[in-house]
């Protein structure tokens, strides 16, 4: 009975049989997007700092919390305040999952910013990976914009004043910039279209691009040959020289829409024996320790801090300071300094920079005493804008006046 | 069908596919575009001028302006947005100054500015008379900061 009720959920041969355990291998979509072997090295965790799957981890907490938030959210400003209140006191877990939902968006921001340096500093943005370098920044300024469209959502003076601050930003862009802000907006200003579409965007747009560049992500890493090597270690073997070729099999078309014909275009390179191990259960294994992990910490951080909400938004009356959110205080410091240039030029030519990288770096090495130039350039980069992030986050008070921290009644964090 | 008949076929197809992708593109495009703006009016009537005294400029929160009655001059009403990017301005008694909370701008009392990333004066709207005897501001008719409106007592 049991047995017949079983069969009939699970199509397929049970696992006892051979046929059934390589339908079990092949049918499985996280065993699919793994190599069978992948090299011990890389299971290290100086190797990569499991970065990457650290962030995976946190997009699907916040797609599970969003969607749970989504439940009791209406996105009209007479409401949306009045439900982030209910959700501070009357929904049960209500704090919790709204705790949840923002300390795990803002460890993604950390986590895909420390992937990125990560990256970088290892080289593996280099041939043959230039191309997933570039999805990979699209899905962080996916990140921030998501961010950025979330943070309106709880209508209040926090959130109404970083938006308009940020869509004023956009509006001073050249020759499009007016159209963009209606765009954005549904209107002149901030009110109940522009929350509508923030709503949509957050909830729907963005998570779904996201989602795909996500896929193109991961799918990329193996058909560029899995992760890159340490650089300090053995330079890649890029195309195989092998002696004896693997022989195609008469039985076999690689008739690809009628188009290609013939033998195999490509081999797959087995690493050596000695320094690979199976993915399953060696890299299944660590993957669900940090899955274990990035949940653990974001429960612990929902548990000991609660998500500010400031008073409701007011249209009339600007908080001071506004203070963005933390992560684009960089870019406020700057802007208190010039608006167009600092606005959009220079985050513009730094998004062009990071995107084009792998096309304007000429150098092919990967080992950090070859790209000294290169290093020193992306470190100051980082450190003066931790810099502006730290004068903007402890140094600004009430009109963007400097004050030090210690000094009473400072600005404090944002 | 021989080779020159499939060509021109694929490429009017292939024509035809990317004329209507446009035009589905284009229509979403204006799609975006509210036929209908339900905002606050651009031009609103502030109430009676025996209202506004002379002395401290008299800020309404809905349209975020500042009304001035000068005793000399008359009313003149100065927009509280910022000009950098879009915070409201507070007017500070004490220093005669608008002083912007996001960016630490600075504006004179005519609008100018004094210090700050601001990149123009605040701007001035025009004051009239409506027929039933209310000030009429109006938000798309930008005025010089000179303008005023001089309403007998």
């Amino acid at each position: 009975m049991l047995k017949s009720i079983l069969r009939s959920i699970f199509r397929g041969d049970p696992p006892s049989t051979q046929k059934g355990r390589s339908e079990l291998v092949f049918y499985n979509l996280w065993l699919h997007i793994h190599p069978a072997k992948v090299r011990k090295e890389h299971l290290k965790l100086r190797h990569t700092g499991y970065l990457g799957f650290v962030s995976f981890f946190l997009l699907l907490i916040l797609g599970a919390t969003g969607l749970a938030l989504m439940f009791y959210y209406h996105p009209y400003p007479a409401m949306a305040y009045q439900d982030m209140k209910d959700l501070q006191f009357v929904v049960f877990l209500g704090p919790f999952l709204r705790n949840m939902h923002r300390w795990a968006a803002q460890l993604l921001v950390v986590a895909v910013f420390l992937h990125l340096c990560r990256v970088f500093y290892a080289g593996a943005y280099k041939e043959p990976r230039q191309f997933n370098w570039v999805v990979g920044v699209l899905l962080l300024f996916l990140v921030l914009t998501l961010s950025f469209t979330g943070y309106l959502l709880p209508w209040d003076q926090k959130a109404f004043w970083a938006i308009t601050v940020g869509t004023n930003i956009v509006a001073s862009a050249p020759l499009v910039g007016p159209v963009v802000k209606v765009l954005l907006l549904g209107g002149h200003s901030l009110g109940t279209q522009a929350l509508l579409r923030f709503y949509v965007l957050h909830v729907v747009v963005l998570p779904g691009l996201a989602a795909a560049l996500v896929m193109v992500h991961l799918w990329r890493i193996r058909k560029d040959g899995g992760l890159a090597p340490s650089p300090s270690g053995p330079e890649e073997i890029s195309s195989p020289p092998r002696e004896t070729p693997i022989p195609s099999s008469p039985e076999k078309t690689y008739g690809l829409m009628g188009i290609v014909t013939g033998k195999p275009t490509f081999e797959v390179l087995v690493p050596e024996e000695e320094e690979a191990v199976f993915s399953y259960p060696y890299a299944f294994l660590r993957e669900g320790a940090a899955f274990l992990a990035t949940s653990a910490a974001v429960m612990a951080l929902a548990l000991l801090y609660n998500a500010p909400l400031s008073e409701v938004a007011d249209p009339s009356k600007t908080p001071n300071p506004a203070k963005a959110p933390w992560y684009f205080l960089g870019v406020q410091e700057l802007l208190s300094h010039s608006p167009t240039l600092s606005g959009i030029l220079l985050p513009s030519l730094m998004v062009l920079a990071l995107l084009l990288l792998p096309y304007y770096d000429w150098n092919p090495s990967r080992r950090p005493k070859d790209r000294v130039l290169a290093l020193s350039l992306f470190a100051l980069v980082v450190l003066s804008y931790l810099v502006l992030l730290l004068i903007g986050l402890y140094f600004r008070g009430a009109g963007w006046a400097w004050v030090w921290p210690w000094a009473k009644g400072a600005g404090g964090a944002a | 069908m021989n080779r020159r008949s499939f060509l021109s076929l694929s490429t009017a197809s292939a024509a035809a596919l990317l004329a209507t992708a446009g035009m589905g593109l284009a229509g979403f495009f204006r799609f975006l575009f509210p036929g209908v703006f339900y905002e606050p009016a651009r031009r609103f009537k502030a109430g009676y001028p025996a209202d506004f005294p002379p002395g401290q400029p008299v800020f309404l929160p809905a349209e975020k302006v500042y009304l001035f009655h000068d005793p000399a001059k008359g009313f003149s009403a100065a927009s509280a947005v910022c000009t950098h990017l879009g915070c409201t301005v507070q007017w500070s008694e004490r220093d005669r100054q608008f002083n912007c909370p996001c960016h630490g701008s600075v504006f004179a009392a005519d609008g100018a500015v004094l210090r700050g990333p601001a990149p123009r004066p605040l701007s001035w709207l025009e004051v009239t008379l409506s027929k039933d005897g209310q000030l009429q501001i109006d938000k798309n008719r930008p005025v010089t900061d000179a303008y005023h409106l001089l309403v007998p007592a």
